[in-house]
């Protein structure tokens, strides 16, 4: 028997050597392409350094035809708006953009095999979602230099704050143009049902307590309505945590990880938030919501999708950034119109942190021959006026009817254009939809004047070094937290305790000490 | 030594049509399966765009620390293997028992309206299970619950409960596989020769004897491969499955987590396909062991009907 | 067959009973949720979410068939790139493993359980998705054609290996003597070893045509123009856009949102894909229902 499984084990092992080596002769195919980036890296900043004729240094004599990897459908009317933008674009730069579309069900499969395999493309969408530091650190983004920023893409260079590149960065390099959209937070609110809450005599939520009061009223008094629906099933910790635990305290959020540090700590101490006397009380408050039927006991399995939920009737509240539930407020109030809805900041007291930028953006693939005219199309995407109402609403009078320089309503024909990645190119210049509710509007206004500027802002932790032990303790979250939190697990003491020994043990001990020497030698700095 | 050799070349000519016919077969491995599975290096490099498959540098067992310092290790292979033996022994029990039963019993008309009906749940996605599942289970709307407080008792919650899903996970499996099975074990049957039958009928043996001493046995051989087939794979959970029944329900891990589950979960942030190369390896040396062991079991209690 | 030695002897009486009940227990759980698709692909969406899934639908609603068949044409050669590669695959494909499996099955083949174990050793290892992926797209170049969603998938290691076990039960004799005859294997094979494996050909047919039906990964993959996708991936991707729109755009803050009639939609989705087949079904079906027997043949 031996004998004879070495045998044949032999047959398989000479056809996977030979394999091998045919391999390995496209590794090296491959590294040759590789070398090209390196080439094309130089000779950008050579240009650079040799035109120092200013801003308008770029030769366009020539024309190209830009490859734009981006995600979503491609939209029904691809042919009328990008013939229109590349019209625009070809008169401007003397370029035009082509582009291919991963669909949502499958981009993250695609996305890292379409630099793998090292495909022809330019620009590619990309995102703190969409994998920005996985690519970024592998060598799949060119690396966006100041004088290539400065020389390529000037009005982006000046128009973008400072913090929003910084936040952007990767080892100190800059791999995307992020985009800039003006008054976009990272806070949470919700939103409920106001008429529900008059029904019941309740008081205007505007805190945890006025917000559990509500949705204990729903759950004891509305028959077939869920009280809070989830954001997303796909989670480690409550969903209202980011607003009762980091909000409300002022700590800065550092996501998928336990730590945090209070914002206005100069020594910028990192703790576990589940260990503080905060989290207790938190604990004791979602408990009893809970015990109450403020939402499903099967919570962590919903498979339906909350908005949809919401806008049927069927959830009296859910929680998302000002931006989200604006426009589902806007939704159901056209589907119901004798509903009124309303928005709670459950916090109002607290400050208010920005959007991070990286959340949306454009990169450039490191082996792209035509970086510099990508840059230039980018520039424009975002800061000039007509292309910017073309990429982002499609062609006025068809897709969308512009009303004044900075407010649009839909038409039929929006969906038919606005069915994927466009919003990386949102700015400064972007316009407001006439639709969105008041209410998102003033909670914006009023959220702008307290937003709070601080040291850490910028600070992004790299987890090269301890991804084993964010990986395992983002599992112990899932399995530990979580169903602690959504009031599953009778006695608390016991499950916290059992929380905390569990992520000591995945390591989260490391993760707090690389944390705190990062930040460290980040004020340090 | 060139005795062997000669032997070789002479073997060659002798089998010729032989290995002609296997051509197209071992091509089309070597070129799609061989080729790629060089890949494997992955599992031992830290993978960069630079250097690609082969350039990118060397980490030796780095790749597999994410999943042995976790400290579930054991505990999800434990469950894909009980998962998968299970599956194993229902899934194919059940579809021969169906099969025979399908073919002694009913009608023309009656054998393939139940065979048509058998094959339903083949066609619908895990996803679609999935929901459909969550409209049964749920602890406030749920079908079952329904049912439960209709006749006064307490309602039940499947969903916060473990215990409660190896049995489930084990039904639904076995009730999606079934008539794939069953269509598998019919053309066993029907291949079995009519003379045998009527011998066993002519001893006087009643149906149930000549089932068990005629049908069943002649199962034997595709039963045995069929469960060979399966082992090799037994250390891989069905993602899909799992997946769509269980979510990131963390309270149910404990009795549903499989490596595939698990390995997603844990890189799905991190996007290292080195370290998902290196939970394959392991899936895939641990399955290759111990189909060697079983390929040896069967071979010492009948040569015939092993693998290889 | 069977039904020439029926007497209603007591043991067979007994076996109906028992046979019809689990038959008929078996059928109504298979046959159950199917009807709760069919009805729930027929419902009003905001009904649904507001009562689950129903054998009969409440409020009744052609509107996810509606928004399936928004571009018939799209959906019509989605039909035809599918049925072109279930043919040419299967017809391909299932001649192939019938054509290995023979060879692997001859005892007198001396090297057939290297040769299993060569093709066997496939199914343990596989080097993931890169590498794999490189050879189709930048060695091979078939990014875009009809021959990657055909060639890759031509043969399965499990189906040959069935086969093989299959084809092992016919007689040696039938082959011995057809040698002495001075027949040579290849024509043995077509001769002879064909029609005496109707079932086992019928039975991995159905399979191979039934991944090749079903089969939506290669298109995820390697497709990127519209015309060649299949119709597993054109839903696939049509139910992704739509609920990947709502979860992407809400978190991007687009605040765009459209109304998708989403569960029922997926509901709709399944019985358009498998519609054809379970009406291709029964003409294929009686070839294992009733089978052939080796003596038959041999007669």
């Amino acid at each position: 028997m031996i004998k004879r499984s070495k045998r044949q084990l032999g047959l398989a092992v000479t056809s996977m050597l030979a394999a091998t080596m045919v391999l390995s002769a496209c590794g090296q195919a491959n590294k040759a392409a590789d070398n090209s980036p390196a080439a094309n890296n130089t000779a950008a900043s050579n240009s650079t350094n040799t035109g120092e004729k200013g801003n308008t240094a770029a030769d366009t004599s020539t024309e190209v035809k830009l490859k734009m990897v981006l995600l979503g459908a491609k939209p029904a009317d691809y042919d009328q708006v990008f013939a229109e933008i590349n019209k625009n674009l070809k008169e401007k730069i003397n370029a035009t953009v082509e582009a291919e579309f991963l669909a949502w069900s499958d981009w993250s499969q695609k996305y890292p095999l379409k630099f793998a395999a090292n495909e022809d493309f330019d620009i590619i969408y990309t995102s703190n979602w969409a994998q920005y530091t996985d690519q970024a650190t592998k060598g799949g983004f060119l690396e966006l230099t100041d004088d290539l920023l400065s020389q390529y893409a000037p009005q982006t260079w000046a128009a973008m704050p400072k913090v929003k590149w910084d936040q952007a960065r990767i080892n100190d390099k800059i791999y995307m143009i992020p985009s800039n959209k003006a008054n976009e937070f990272t806070d949470k609110l919700v939103l409920i049902r106001d008429d529900l809450r008059e029904k019941y005599g309740l008081e205007p939520v505007n805190s945890p307590e006025t917000y559990a009061a509500y949705l204990k009223a729903v759950a004891k008094n509305e028959k077939g309505i869920t009280p809070y629906g989830l954001e997303s099933a796909e989670t480690n910790n409550h969903n209202l945590d980011k607003q009762l635990l980091v909000q409300k305290n002022n700590w800065k959020e550092f996501a998928g990880i336990p730590f945090t540090v209070k914002t206005d700590d100069a020594k910028a101490q990192v703790f576990n938030m589940y260990e503080t006397p905060e989290f207790d009380q938190l604990l004791t408050y979602y408990k009893d919501l809970a015990d109450n039927g403020g939402w499903s006991r099967n919570a962590l399995t919903s498979k339906s999708s909350t908005t949809d939920d919401f806008k049927a009737g069927k959830l009296a509240s859910m929680s998302h950034n000002v931006t989200a539930l604006g426009g589902v407020m806007a939704d159901a109030l056209k589907a119901h119109p004798d509903w009124k809805l309303a928005l709670a900041d459950l916090s109002p007291d607290s400050k208010k942190s920005a959007a991070i930028s990286t959340q949306n953006g454009m990169a450039i693939h490191a082996t792209s021959k035509k970086a510099e005219r990508a840059l230039m199309a980018l520039d424009l995407f975002q800061n000039d006026k007509q292309l910017h109402d073309l990429v982002m609403y499609g062609i006025a009078g068809t897709n969308y009817t512009p009303e004044g320089d900075d407010k649009f309503s839909k038409t039929d024909k929006f969906a038919n254009y606005n069915s994927f990645s466009n919003w990386s190119w949102t700015s400064t210049l972007d316009r407001v939809d006439t639709n969105y509710p008041q209410a998102a509007q003033e909670i914006e206004k009023q959220w702008a004047g307290k937003v709070f500027n601080y040291e850490l802002e910028s600070f992004v932790f790299d987890k090269t070094k301890v991804v084993n032990e964010v990986a395992n303790v983002g599992n112990v979250m899932t399995r530990y937290l979580a169903p602690l939190e959504y009031g599953l697990i009778k006695d608390l003491d016991k499950g916290k305790a059992d929380l905390i020994k569990q992520m000591k043990a995945a390591g989260s001990d490391k993760i707090q000490a690389e944390l705190q020497s990062q930040i460290d030698a980040f004020l340090a700095k | 030594m060139s005795e062997r050799r000669h032997r070789f070349w002479h073997d060659v000519v002798k089998y010729r049509t032989l290995l002609l016919m296997l051509a197209p077969a071992v091509l089309l491995f070597f070129l799609f399966s061989y080729i790629p599975m060089s890949g494997i290096v992955i599992a031992f490099k830290r993978f960069d765009y630079v250097g690609g498959v082969f350039g990118s540098p060397w980490v030796g067992l780095d790749n597999f620390k994410f999943f042995f310092e976790s400290g579930d290790a054991w505990r999800v292979t434990r469950n894909t293997v009980l998962y998968n033996l299970g599956f194993i022994i229902l899934g194919n029990l059940l579809p021969m028992i169906t099969a025979i039963l399908l073919f002694e019993v009913g009608g023309k008309w009656f054998r393939k309206l139940t065979q048509s009906m058998l094959f339903l749940p083949y066609f619908i996605s895990w996803v679609v299970v999935g929901s459909i599942a969550y409209n049964f289970f749920s602890y406030e709307v749920g079908t079952i619950n329904g049912l439960l407080t209709w006749i006064g008792m307490d309602p039940i919650d499947i969903y916060n409960t473990p215990a409660y899903w190896p049995v489930i996970l084990l039904v639904v499996n076995t009730w999606k596989t079934l008539g794939y099975g069953t269509v598998m074990y019919l053309a066993a049957i029907t291949s079995i020769d009519k003379e045998m039958y009527e011998a066993a009928e002519m001893d006087g043996a009643n149906v149930f004897q000549r089932i068990l001493h005629v049908t069943v046995p002649n199962l034997y051989p595709t039963l045995i491969i069929l469960v060979l087939l399966a082992i090799g794979n037994i250390f891989q959970g069905d993602f899909g499955m799992f997946y769509n029944m269980i979510g990131n329900n963390g309270l149910l891990f404990s009795s549903t987590d499989v490596i595939d589950t698990f390995v997603f979960r844990l890189l799905i942030g991190s996007n290292e396909i080195g370290m998902s190369a290196a939970a394959g390896v392991y899936q895939s040396v641990l399955g290759f062991v111990t189909i060697l062991l079983a390929n040896y079991a069967v071979r010492k209690y009948d040569k015939e009907r092993a693998l290889f | 067959m069977s039904a020439a030695v029926v007497k209603h002897s007591k043991d067979r009486i007994l076996l109906s009973v028992i046979g019809y009940t689990l038959l008929a227990i078996l059928a109504f759980l298979c046959v159950v949720p199917f009807l709760l698709i069919l009805s729930s692909s027929l419902t009003d969406e905001n009904t649904i979410r507001m009562e689950g899934y129903k054998l009969f639908p409440t409020v009744f609603s052609t509107e996810a068939y509606k928004l399936l068949f928004e571009y018939p044409e799209a959906m019509i050669r989605a039909y035809g790139v599918t049925l072109m590669v279930t043919i040419i695959g299967t017809a391909v494909g299932l001649f192939l493993t019938a054509m290995s499996a023979y060879v692997l099955c001859r005892k007198d083949f001396k090297w057939r359980n290297q040769f299993t174990f060569y093709f066997f050793f496939t199914t343990l290892f596989s080097g993931g998705l890169v590498p794999w992926y490189l050879l189709i797209t930048n060695y091979l170049q078939w990014k875009d054609t009809l021959t990657v969603l055909i060639v890759p998938s031509l043969m399965s290691v499990f189906y040959m290996i069935v086969m093989r076990t299959f084809m092992a039960g016919i007689p040696e004799a039938i082959t011995e003597s057809a040698k002495i005859d001075g027949a040579g294997d290849f024509r043995i094979f077509m001769q002879l070893i064909i029609p005496l494996s109707k079932p086992a050909l019928a039975t991995i047919g159905l399979f191979t045509a039934l991944r090749y039906w079903n089969d939506w990964y290669m298109a995820l993959l390697f497709i990127s123009k519209e015309d060649l996708e299949p119709l597993q991936y054109y839903l696939y991707k049509m139910l992704g856009n739509m609920e990947g729109l709502r979860t992407a755009m809400l978190g991007s803050g687009a605040g765009v949102s459209i109304d998708i009639p989403g569960e029922s939609l997926k509901m709709a989705m399944t019985v358009v894909a498998c519609g054809p087949i379970l009406f291709a079904y029964p003409f294929i079906q009686k070839y294992f229902v009733q089978g052939l027997t080796v003596g038959a043949v041999k007669g």
